[in-house]
């Protein structure tokens, strides 16, 4: 393989799982909502991209449907649940995500069922080297980073930033307070379930190709690491552990031609990705880099400005 | 002209059969500051928590203006005016203490998700003028200080004032506040009752559960004891703290 | 034309696997706080070690059943004593229990598959047949009934009964008061999580020898499982039985259902899912209601 190849691959490949991971950042670092059923949200927007994509829709408009579709199926599934505690979140969404991968795989229908189905690339030049197709979903998908991460960086440093924060750590205390959590909730897990379903529509496009098997709980809890290990409720988090997991996940590909290990590396990785989140979560629950504090210029002003003098002059 | 503001009938609440709060009516008018005393067990918080919404009420009805609250959820009945101080303080652990005040601010468009977005020249000055009342409280409990540090660095009392501090942000019609002065020390407690009653001169109306009585007497305008859920014994203060029947609910059949 | 008799038949049987899958999720989840999704990999892990017992070993069905359940009960325990316990004692939050018990599961389920493969193994052990009328049943699902019976009647005595029992109840209503009366909590939390990870193995050996055996064993019956705890009232004993044989019913019907419309079979996890739904938009604290003395 092409060095170069490989490695833009690596770039492209860390800019999607950036997408997932600030999806499940915002939804989980931010708002304490567990989604484990993130891997569902990024089908539908793979599915959509594909469905669409595939009767000639121009791919932006694919992309957009994909992340609306989410959103709207994921505001639907979490309701039931949002006046509950989090686990009932948790176990729903995971099981709406189990639910959906059968529904695709027994739907002959519906993208190929088990077999698959092809995708184009979204953007075609003729006659255009495998380098330069990179170079084009390198741009795509670092567009869609790049505007996510915008977005996700306004919000959080928002009063509805801190107000969501205020949800996560205490829902009481924030209802008593005039703000109503089953609200917050559900456009948070919408918003996330947006990103998450662009996320997709960009992976399918960029593989080329999906089946169900491409959308295993195992998709959703490498993203979870990512999230868990960069750091929670932190954007920059986000980004950090998706490149930090992508790398391993090459090193380990790379390794395992060379050395030889009684255990089949496979397995292998996920056990270490196992160890490696309770570990965090015994060791360091808030990740390589911290919760970052809200940012309003309000913050600010009265910390420059004239209140401050007035305080040190007390 | 005094209103009456909260109006309760007759309210009763129970967990697993046992009565917490059993048949309580009363009414609290505009402008003063009321008192419910009691011994603990005797359902004063419980009684609290129904009125803000919190628990259920099984029986009986809950008015506030005029409008019954009694099926509303705790974020309807903040948008009300009435707002709630509690016993042991519910912060925001990890966001800092000015952000924990900001979270109670009233009317904030930026609270919105698409203005909070797309809209951000909409809520910036309010966002200023919020952080500077804000302040403005946090100077007056002597809080300003630790305005950047978080929630969960703070000391018991510290924590307590700054619950006070959301409840005064929420800018309430009336504020219930669940023992404000325990663990605070003494002189700041009287300081706080003090301004308590400023504010109460401004129009803002107080309901209090408060243990240390000789503050509370010093500054409520009427009294309710509570014992067993029931109310027991109300007036003045200083009738309450004459009556007999005061100090055998306090010590019981000691 | 259905043979509705059958049907009714195996949602006992159906049912019978749920609650005994079921029970020890439902005691750690009420006892705990927190729904441990490893749980599937316990079912799993009990359907290995009854394997081996069973198959290779050649011992038949009754000593693989109490070996993997001490065995697994064990495993179950240590996870709680090394990675739970230490986890509350931080103060983790109620999601980092479960992603925690998410990641447990992850490192269970791939040593599995590193030590016996991915490839499913079957139970060679044939069951004799009977017909009783039009229903036929096999000597597999008599042993599974007469289990989920038995150990109806056991669960009830204990929690009934006994001090670990009666200490159980106790510290599931209200801990504080448990540990007040002196009711040694940790022991208590220790014993249910034992107890709960060996039935959880002994329905992945019925589950096991009724399909198949692979590292995913649990994993595809956890979603009933699931929806038989929180129908059931999470923590309440009684709520699971009579929850676990109406997600047996529900499943068994709906499976006709789908037969009768031309749909996949494969739906039939889905009609758990529907319930689960249900029973939150509904009744969120399930059939516990029904059972307040447990």
């Amino acid at each position: 393989m092409d060095p170069l190849v490989y490695i833009l691959d690596f770039i492209v490949l860390v800019g999607i799982f950036s997408i997932f991971s600030l999806s499940l950042n915002i939804e989980f670092g931010f708002a304490g909502l567990a989604n484990f059923g993130k891997v569902a949200f990024v089908l539908i927007g793979a599915y959509t991209y594909t469905l669409l994509s595939n009767i000639n829709v121009p791919f932006f408009l694919c992309l957009i449907a994909g992340a609306i579709a989410s959103a709207i199926i994921g505001f639907f599934v979490s309701l039931p649940t949002l006046k509950l505690r989090e686990d009932y979140l948790a176990i729903v969404v995971l099981a709406f995500g189990e639910i959906l991968k059968i529904i695709v795989k027994s739907e002959g229908w519906i993208a190929g069922g088990v077999w698959g189905t092809p995708v184009y690339p979204a953007i075609s030049i003729a006659g255009s080297s495998t380098r330069l197709d990179m170079a084009i979903n390198i741009a795509l998908v670092y567009v869609c980073l790049f505007l996510s991460f915008l977005l996700l960086q306004l919000l959080t440093n928002s009063p509805y930033g801190r107000v969501i924060r205020a949800i996560r750590e205490d829902e009481v205390a924030a209802e008593a307070l005039g703000k109503n959590r089953a609200k917050y909730r559900a456009q948070v897990f919408a918003l996330g379930s947006a990103i998450a379903g662009l996320g997709g529509g960009l992976f399918a496009q960029y593989l080329q190709f999906i089946d169900p098997y491409m959308f295993a709980p195992m998709l959703t809890f490498t993203i979870w690491i990512m999230v868990l290990l960069g750091g929670p409720a932190n954007n920059w988090g986000a980004l950090l552990g998706a490149g930090m997991v992508q790398l391993f996940d090459r090193g380990a590909n790379i390794a395992k031609d060379y050395v030889t290990l009684p255990i089949d590396p496979g397995n292998l990785q996920y056990i270490i990705y196992g160890v490696l989140i309770i570990l965090v979560l015994l060791y360091r629950p808030q990740g390589l880099l911290k919760e970052s504090q809200v940012k309003t210029k309000a913050g600010e002003s009265i910390f420059n400005g004239r209140d401050f003098a007035k305080n040190k002059g007390d | 002209m005094e209103e009456i503001l909260l109006k309760i009938k007759g309210i009763s609440k129970h967990f697993g059969g046992v009565y917490a709060v059993n048949g309580i009516s009363l009414d609290i008018t505009s402008g003063k500051i009321w008192g419910l005393v009691g011994p603990n067990g005797s359902g004063k918080s419980t009684l609290f928590n129904t009125v803000l919404g919190i628990h259920q009420a099984d029986e009986g009805n809950i008015y506030f203006k005029d409008r019954c609250i009694t099926n509303l959820v705790p974020h309807q009945i903040f948008d009300l005016g009435l707002v709630y101080a509690f016993q042991v303080p519910r912060l925001f652990q990890t966001l800092n203490v000015l952000d924990n005040m900001l979270v109670a601010g009233r009317e904030h468009k930026g609270d919105k998700l698409l203005f909070s977005l797309f809209f951000r020249k909409s809520w910036q000055k309010k966002e200023i003028e919020l952080a500077e009342k804000a302040m403005e409280i946090l100077r007056l409990l002597k809080l300003d200080h630790l305005a950047l540090s978080p929630a969960g660095e703070l000391s018991g009392g510290q924590s307590k004032l700054l619950e006070l501090g959301k409840g005064l942000m929420a800018s309430p019609t009336l504020l219930l506040l669940d023992e404000p002065a325990a663990g605070v020390n003494p002189n700041l407690g009287r300081s706080m009752f003090e301004r308590i009653e400023d504010l109460c001169q401004t129009g803002l109306s107080f309901f209090i559960i408060e243990h240390r009585l000789e503050l509370l007497f010093d500054f409520a305008h009427w009294v309710y004891v509570m014992d067993k859920g029931k109310i027991v014994l109300e007036g003045k203060p200083p009738e309450v703290a004459e009556d007999p029947s005061f100090y055998h609910v306090y010590l019981g059949d000691e | 034309m259905v043979n509705w008799a059958q049907v009714f038949v195996n949602s006992g049987i159906t049912g019978s696997l749920y609650l005994i899958g079921a029970v020890g999720l439902t005691l750690t989840y009420g006892l705990s706080k927190f729904p441990n999704f490893a749980h599937a990999e316990f079912i799993t892990l009990g359907a290995f070690f009854g394997y081996i017992v069973a198959e290779p070993l050649g011992l038949g069905l009754p000593p693989s059943l109490i070996v993997a359940f001490l065995v697994t009960g064990l495993v179950g325990l240590l996870c709680y004593r090394v990675i739970f316990q230490p986890l509350s004692k931080k103060g983790a939050t109620l999601i980092h229990l479960m992603v925690a018990s998410i990641a447990l599961g992850l490192v269970l389920r791939y040593s599995i598959g590193s030590i016996w493969g991915w490839e499913p193994l079957y139970f060679k052990t044939s069951w004799p047949s009977f017909d009783i009328g039009i229903i036929r049943i096999t000597g597999l699902w008599i042993w599974l009934i007469f289990v989920a019976i038995t150990l109806s009647i056991i669960m009830h005595l204990i929690l009934v009964h006994t001090r670990i029992g009666k200490a159980i109840r106790a510290t599931k209503s209200n801990p504080e008061l448990a540990l007040a009366s002196g009711i040694n909590i940790n022991r208590v939390i220790l014993v249910t999580w034992f107890i709960g990870a060996g039935l959880a193995a002994v329905a992945g050996i019925f589950r096991a020898a009724n399909t198949q055996i692979w590292p995913m064993t649990g994993w595809d019956i956890i979603l009933p499982i699931f929806a038989v705890a929180i129908l059931g009232g999470i923590g309440n004993f009684y709520g699971s039985i009579v929850a676990a044989f109406i997600i047996g019913l529900a499943e068994n019907l709906g499976v006709v259902a789908l037969m009768t419309l031309g749909l996949s079979t494969s739906y039939r996890i889905a009609i758990a899912f529907i319930i689960l739904i249900l029973t939150l938009i509904i009744r969120p604290e399930g059939l516990a209601m029904l059972f307040r003395r447990s």
